[in-house]
Order: C-alpha cells, then sequence, then structure tokens
C-alpha cells in the first residue's frame, strides 16, 4: 500500500533543490564573458576576403599566343609591371571589389594599403610603397594578405630607391595589403 | 527513541539523481560556445590560400617559362631564390619547386611550421 502523505514535501524539496543548482549555474557562467571580438573570427573572414580579391585580380582576362608572359598577362601583373597605381588602376578596383555588398557599398568601409616585395640586387629584400586608401599603414586589427606576383622584367616608371635596386630580369615579387576597418 | 521513518527514501533518491543529470547536461551547454570558438578558429586558421597561392604562381612560372633548364640555370634559379628567401622573411613559411624539363616533374613544397604540403606534377608539354 503506498501512502500519500508527504508528496508535497518531496515536491518542494525537489525544487528548492533544482532552483538552487539553476543559480550556482548562473553564478558561476557568469565568470567568463565572451564578447564576439574575442574570437578573431571577424578578423579572419577581412583575411579571407581580402585573399579572394587579389585572387580574382590574379586571374588573367585574356589568351593569346606569342609571348607566354602577355598573352596571359592578368590585370595585377599588368598594373604591378607598369606601376599604375592610382586612381583607374589598381585603386579602385581593389578598393570597388573589396567593398562591394550586395545592397551597394558598406558603410563602414576597408581601408588598405599595399606594399610591394622584391628581392634586390644585392640579395637584400626590400619593398616599394605601391598604393593605398588612405596615408596610414593600418590601425587596430589590421590584417596582412599577400599574392605572389610574376614579373618579366623590372617594372616601369619605378619611384627612386627601388628603380636602381630591382633587378631587370624576370622574377617573383610578393605584392602585400594591410586591410583594416576605420 | 522512536523508530525511524524509513518511507519516501526512492523518491528522494531519484531527485537527487536526476539533480545531477540536469547539472551534467547545464554544464555541456556551457562550454559548447567556448568550443564552437576554438573548432571555427582553428578552421578558418589554415592557410589554404598560401598554398593556393604557391601553386598558381609555380604553375605561372612553369608556364612562362623563361628558361626550362635544370636548377643551377640563372633565371629559373633566380625565381627559386625569390620565393625562397621572401617567403621566409615575410610569411614565415618555406616555399620551394623545383622544374625538371627533362622528365616533366614539377615538385612543389610548403611547410610554414604547422602544415606541410608537398606536391608532384607529373604534366607533358
Amino acid at each position: 500500500m503506498v501512502n500519500e502523505s508527504g508528496q508535497l514535501y518531496t515536491i518542494e524539496g525537489f525544487a528548492a533543490a533544482l532552483l538552487l543548482v539553476f543559480t550556482i549555474y548562473l553564478i558561476l557562467g557568469g565568470t567568463n564573458i565572451l564578447t564576439p571580438g574575442d574570437t578573431h573570427i571577424n578578423d579572419m573572414q577581412i583575411e579571407q576576403l581580402g585573399n579572394d580579391v587579389l585572387a580574382v585580380m590574379d586571374i588573367n582576362e585574356t589568351y593569346g599566343t606569342g609571348d607566354a608572359y602577355e598573352a596571359k598577362k592578368s590585370p595585377l601583373e599588368s598594373y604591378v609591371m607598369t606601376n599604375s597605381s592610382g586612381p583607374g588602376y589598381f585603386r579602385n578596383k581593389f578598393n570597388k571589389t573589396v567593398n562591394e555588398q550586395y545592397d551597394g557599398s558598406d558603410t563602414r568601409p576597408l581601408s588598405f594599403s599595399a606594399d610591394v616585395w622584391y628581392r634586390s640586387v644585392t640579395n637584400t629584400i626590400a619593398y616599394y610603397h605601391f598604393a593605398d586608401s588612405r596615408k596610414v599603414t593600418g590601425t587596430e586589427n589590421a590584417v596582412k594578405v599577400s599574392r605572389w606576383v610574376h614579373l618579366s622584367g623590372k617594372p616601369t616608371g619605378l619611384g627612386s630607391p627601388e628603380n636602381l635596386a630591382m633587378r631587370d630580369a624576370p622574377q617573383s615579387v610578393l605584392f602585400e595589403v594591410t586591410l583594416w576597418r576605420d | 527513541m522512536a523508530r525511524l521513518n524509513e518511507e519516501g527514501q526512492w523518491i528522494i533518491l531519484m531527485a537527487f539523481i536526476i539533480c545531477i543529470a540536469l547539472f551534467f547536461l547545464a554544464l555541456i551547454i556551457n562550454e559548447s560556445t567556448l568550443v564552437g570558438q576554438t573548432t571555427a578558429e582553428g578552421v578558418l586558421d589554415f592557410s589554404k590560400s598560401d598554398i593556393r597561392d604557391l601553386r598558381s604562381e609555380v604553375l605561372r612560372i612553369r608556364d612562362v617559362g623563361y628558361s626550362h633548364e635544370l636548377y643551377d640555370v640563372p633565371n629559373k634559379s633566380a625565381i627559386v631564390m625569390d620565393i625562397e628567401t621572401i617567403g621566409i622573411q615575410r610569411k614565415s613559411s618555406l616555399m620551394q619547386y623545383t622544374i625538371n624539363d627533362a622528365t616533366f616533374v614539377t615538385t612543389i613544397h610548403f611547410n610554414n611550421g604547422v602544415t606541410q604540403y608537398d606536391e608532384t606534377l607529373r604534366l607533358p608539354e
């Protein structure tokens, strides 16, 4: 025979135990606060975007026969070879591609600063500044993306130290872009 | 002393066991945030673009082919030196390649300390 007196006491005790456990869980859970900025996932997403944009610019848009280098030159290669970094060339194309969204331009766009790293005639690694959207080299949470660019010789129209320091021979240079959100 | 009342032991024991089970589930939910974040970071951290970039560059070099002789010919070895030295200094990764025109074998090697990638291409001309 089951005696049913005392059930209410038992249920009350059970509810009290649950309340205690839940309170302890809340208190212990409040000790570590994880904000979205702690994870570096935002930065890595910007890095992926930058790498993808450089890869898109490094696809050759023509196919021809003849001189193998000229026939399958990509836009990025021709910008570096002719040092065309200004508006109408690299700067606008990169800016537009990296800040394009489905619904118009980003309200908080990405800024960038691009350098070209090369191996000089004296066998040292040096760089020259190529282009930027703002005259700084990055603020907080900047990421660096890069792309190898193949050149058929020394680029034309270079500035003063690199004009003499670059080798006038086929070479590969590293095109580095620093990306950040203002 | 009056006899000890031994009724209700079963249900109290069950309540205790259920409390422990709930505590364990709460712990799993609590740690899920950190687990998700570290997993996502680990996936995004893989050097996919570096390897693809190196591969595309080596294929471009092979395609343009300023000289298709073996490793120690000036134009070829200069470009190998470019990629090796700039890769070590700017990208902290070892990137090497060889192009052998006699046997049509191209090998690519990449190592950034965490990931190592080796590839051998046999492409008849």
